[in-house]
């Protein structure tokens, strides 16, 4: 089992080791998640990314123990030290909306639309406090004041069709934040919502973050909102960490094939087009499809370079030269040779905007990496012509 | 500004074919239960202006409700313009209707958001791609079926098989194949990869710039990721509450907004680049109601730089810094944002 990854400032709130979640189905047993750790501090965010498929939701319910009974658990969650896989259904009902607590996708599902907005804010305070209905009403608007609901003493009384669709995400992140959790796990919070509105919710996030000093696990598939939030990522592909490190580890020095296929694959705003996205070949495999070796390998343009160890053995996470917790899951890793050939001719395809300056950089970086037998560093990049499309 | 954008621009000249236009088109939607009446209506495209040339790619933006949606049916004749009027290759098509529209569908051709929803599980890829043709009142070949599945990166293999043995990708290229089967020269995409995981999304994007390049296709790009738009539009029009507040080169529009809402919308974009620093403005307050949208100009309520003057009357697209560039404010924007960007240091190990 790989070391937890530890954050540097302060000891976690909640740490995951080595988490598998299989769904037994009529089909046979389906591995979702096969084996991730994480860790997330007080005040910090981490962000799990992947695409549909990769177990990225899958994990977080894990974690909350909102997973289906066909669902089998194995692993380690502690919360503050306290292991929440072996609770009663009783006890991990006090820590559920208490201690941890979920902003879903979907605000609209999220809400009983028979209940007036204030009514279920209060009811999930009342659900973890011994108060009168009176305080937790009063508990309930103070909230909704607090997550940017204007005349939030009316407002409480409407029902949530009478909210716009960031309003009612302000109400799903009130009815979170009510019982003041050390974890808040976000799962896609903004994605149905208009950019406009999605940056006035990542704003409400980061400050309640700073006012209460909750963790944040924020599970998106955009890259854009991990690169503006996330203090570290973790990199998922069909269940298992391809990636993890440091914000600027993932998005400057990011090493897995994969990690760096989708940063080339996302579209930019903020720069001219490039004349090509880069792409990753084919799709993401459903879980379990994928047995041994490398589970991207399918997709991989560095496997015929590598050679048989993709198709034969399950690369594992290998700590990164430099400082941190920077690790990716890949077997390029361990041949220098090839990754710093592909570490120049990639990174001008994933260069930064008006590239020129970071080129030369680059190029006068890994230069002296010739001579040693450091493992490979410095960006991979599948180029254009290798994807077919 | 890239050479891709500066060629692409420079290619199309001002006399080229007109695919599309549309004058003044308006469509409201009257209320349930409430008889129709314009009082009481959702004016949900409010007096649109637009002109498609052949070969260029043009993307309409905006957020949930802005009308772009409604704007891409009103353009292909799927829904009835309560007024102005729709051309199609120079032809006013406002009023044809039923079998007389037939020529006309074969200019023009819609992709779908969601290719789920969009074919049908009962039809094999063979039957749903010769419908179009039968609707012409065409016979195709196999080869000339198997010729649009290589067209869209699907090969003869996939003939037989039916919507669900496929991922969310090669359905969107089977829309996508679909839409081109009468050869037309304009596709209307609505949200074409919003659908799409990002892997796959690069793909399908791709697929449409090479289609664009071998057949001289003209796309309209309704979308709202605005990123995903800037990759492949030559132009830019911008939608707020059923109106263009801006319209121009893509590339001037994105370098320089001059509309506070392009503004507000683009620097809201989060970019994926953890040390890039960027004005953003945080609009206050949700899209007003296209039932009663304000009187003037229709973003004053959300506006940064709004005046007396804004609640007056509706200001039209007017130049910016001459050219192609238009923008309907009183008070445009000049300057270029300013980004800032992480040491250089940082980016590499």
């Amino acid at each position: 089992m790989p070391e937890p990854r530890k954050t540097p400032s302060e000891t976690p709130v909640l740490e995951v080791h080595d988490l598998h979640v299989t769904f037994r189905t009529e089909g046979g047993l389906v591995p979702a998640v096969d084996g991730i750790d994480f860790a997330v501090a007080p005040g910090q965010t981490l962000a799990i990314v992947g695409e549909s498929g990769s177990g990225k939701s899958v994990s977080s319910a894990a974690v909350m123990g909102l997973l289906p009974s066909n669902a089998d658990v194995k692993g380690e969650v502690l919360l503050d030290g306290r292991e929440l896989t072996k609770l009663t259904a009783e006890e991990l009902r006090k820590v559920r909306g208490n201690e941890v607590a979920l902003v879903f996708q979907d605000a609209l599902s999220a809400l009983n639309p028979y209940y007036s907005v204030g009514w279920q804010v209060a009811e999930a305070y009342r659900l973890h406090h011994d108060v009168s209905k009176k305080e937790a009403n009063a508990r309930a608007v103070r909230m909704l004041d607090l997550v940017g609901i204007p005349s939030a003493a009316q407002r409480a009384r409407a029902y949530p069709h009478e909210f716009s669709g960031g309003m009612r995400q302000r109400v799903v992140i009130a009815m979170a934040l009510v019982n003041d959790p050390k974890v808040l796990i976000a799962d896609e919070p903004t994605t149905a919502l208009d950019v406009t509105v999605q940056a006035q919710i990542i704003q409400l996030l980061e400050d309640v973050q700073t006012e209460f000093g909750t963790a944040l696990v924020l599970i998106s598939h955009d890259l854009g909102v991990v690169a503006e939030v996330a203090d570290d990522v973790l990199v998922m592909y069909a269940g298992r960490a391809a990636e993890q490190g440091s914000v600027k580890d993932i998005f400057y020095r990011a090493a897995h094939p994969y990690s760096l296929g989708l940063l080339g694959a996302m579209p930019r705003v903020d720069v001219p087009p490039k004349h090509r996205l880069t792409t990753i070949p084919g799709s993401p495999p459903s879980p379990g499809s994928i047995e041994t070796g490398c589970p991207f390998q399918p997709r991989c343009a560095y496997t015929e370079r590598v050679g048989e160890r993709c198709i034969t053995e399950r690369p594992l996470l290998t700590p990164r030269p430099g400082e941190g917790n920077h690790e990716a899951a890949c077997h390029l890793g361990r041949r220098p040779e090839i990754a710093q050939e592909v570490a120049r001719t990639g990174i001008q395809e994933n260069a930064a905007p008006e590239g020129a300056p970071l080129q030369q950089s680059a190029a006068q970086e890994s230069a002296p990496l010739e001579h040693s037998a450091a493992k490979a560093e410095g960006p991979l990049q599948p180029s254009a012509e290798e994807s077919a499309l | 500004m890239s050479t891709v954008e500066q060629s692409t621009k420079d290619a199309i000249g001002q006399d080229a074919e007109e695919l599309l236009r549309l004058d003044g088109v308006k469509k409201y939607f009257g209320l349930r239960g409430v008889p129709f009446r314009k009082a009481g209506a959702v004016k949900a495209v409010d007096g649109v202006d637009l002109v498609v040339r052949r070969g260029e790619t043009v993307g309409l933006v905006g957020e949930s409700g802005s009308g772009k949606s409604t704007l891409a049916r009103l353009a292909t004749r799927l829904l009835d313009p309560t007024e102005g009027r729709v051309s199609i290759s120079g032809q006013d098509v406002t009023t044809v209707r039923g079998r007389r529209l037939r020529p006309v569908r074969r200019k023009i051709q819609m992709v779908f958001q969601d290719p789920q929803a969009s074919l049908n599980p009962r039809q094999s890829v063979g039957t749903i791609l010769t419908t179009p043709f039968r609707a012409q009142g065409i016979r195709p070949s196999r080869a000339e079926l198997i010729e649009l599945l290589h067209q869209v990166g699907l090969s003869e293999e996939h003939l037989e098989r039916y919507p669900h043995e496929f991922s969310g990708g090669q359905r969107q290229r089977i829309g996508i194949a679909r839409a081109l089967a009468v050869r037309p020269g304009l596709l209307i995409c609505d949200e074409p990869v919003s659908a799409l995981d990002v892997s796959v999304q690069a793909q399908v994007l791709n697929l449409l710039a090479d289609l664009r390049d071998e057949l001289g296709l003209s796309y309209v790009l309704v979308a709202h990721d605005l990123a995903v738009v800037r990759q492949v539009a030559d132009r830019l029009a911008v939608m707020y509450l059923g109106t263009i507040v801006e319209e121009g080169p893509a590339a001037e529009v994105y370098a320089a907004p001059a509309h506070p809402y392009t503004r507000a919308l683009l620097s809201a974009v989060p970019v994926p680049d953890p040390g890039a620093a960027r004005e953003r403005i945080v609009l206050t307050g949700d899209v007003p109601t296209p039932i009663d949208p304000p009187s003037g100009c229709p973003f004053r309520t959300r506006c940064y730089k709004v005046q007396d003057v804004c609640a007056t009357v509706r200001p039209v697209l007017e130049p910016v810094a001459g050219g192609e560039h238009r923008a309907a404010c009183y008070f445009p924007e000049t300057a270029s944002p300013e980004i800032s960007r992480a040491p250089m240091s940082e980016r590499t190990p």
